[in-house]
């Protein structure tokens, strides 16, 4: 059973509906997170790469448990989707304790009006 | 003990010293808030622990005792537990720097971060003041 495979989608979905029903920090609508989080799954390639190489291999993962699809140096290609539920809770938690700071180019009254939106 | 042994905590080593420039460079102050960040990265924390404890107890992924310390707390390495703290950080810290460069400009985010005082005067209005002012004053 893929099981990395299918706790990564889980982690994601409660991640993703965790930030819109509870932490609602807003992150999906700021551009600053998507850059950022782009930003972070390339520099994971180099750090993950390092960690899995099959050649002289840190982290062992079990080849039952998830798709078998290694990219870049052996990783799997569930690491990115685990590093993504990581980072999007750090920086929903983050953000919610400042959601009205301006962290991007989006003009403040856009962000505070669709605060006032919120139920 | 070998120095291979150490390969894990080197890469997490790594990563903070290569963000690090962020948080005074590029001005993310997310060390600077150590608060505002205990509270995002404790649960952030919590959560993926409790997901590698039980993902190390199936057998879903095991490490290599060539390239880590073995010193762990119950079944988890402490490789792991630098690894919950340090991939988070690097997030923030990408996060609020991009923050910065999208609103400021890299000029005026160097201007703001702790080379500023290196850079030659801006012509406008200084952007150390703007940043003080903070959005919400439009709101």
């Amino acid at each position: 059973m893929p099981w990395y495979s299918v706790l990564t989608v889980v982690a994601i979905a409660v991640v993703v509906a965790a930030e819109l029903l509870w932490i609602r920090s807003g992150i999906f609508r700021r551009r600053a997170y998507w850059l950022a989080v782009g930003i972070c799954a390339l520099f994971q390639i180099p750090v993950d790469g390092w960690l899995t190489k099959l050649s002289s291999v840190i982290v062992i993962y079990n080849p039952e448990v998830f798709s078998g699809l290694r990219i870049f140096w052996d990783s799997p290609i569930e690491d990115w989707g685990f590093g993504f539920a990581l980072m999007t809770l750090a920086l929903a938690l983050w953000v919610r304790q400042d959601p009205d700071e301006a962290t991007d180019d989006r003009p403040a009254l856009v962000d505070a009006a669709a605060d006032r939106s919120r139920p | 003990m070998r120095v291979e042994q150490f390969q894990y905590l080197i890469v997490m080593a790594l990563c903070l010293i290569v963000t690090l420039p962020l948080e005074f460079v590029l001005h993310a102050r997310v060390y600077r808030r150590p608060r505002r960040l205990l509270r995002a990265l404790l649960p952030t924390f919590a959560a993926f622990v409790v997901w590698d404890v039980a993902a190390i107890r199936l057998g879903h992924w095991t490490f290599s005792p060539e390239f880590t310390t073995g010193w762990r707390i119950g079944n988890i390495p402490v490789e792991e537990l630098t690894f919950f703290v340090v991939i988070p950080l690097c997030a923030l810290l990408s996060y609020e720097a991009v923050g910065n460069v999208l609103r400021l400009g890299w000029i005026g985010t160097l201007r703001a971060g702790s080379l500023g005082r290196f850079l030659p005067p801006a012509p406008g209005p200084d952007p150390r003041a703007e940043q003080r002012t903070d959005d919400r004053e439009l709101v």
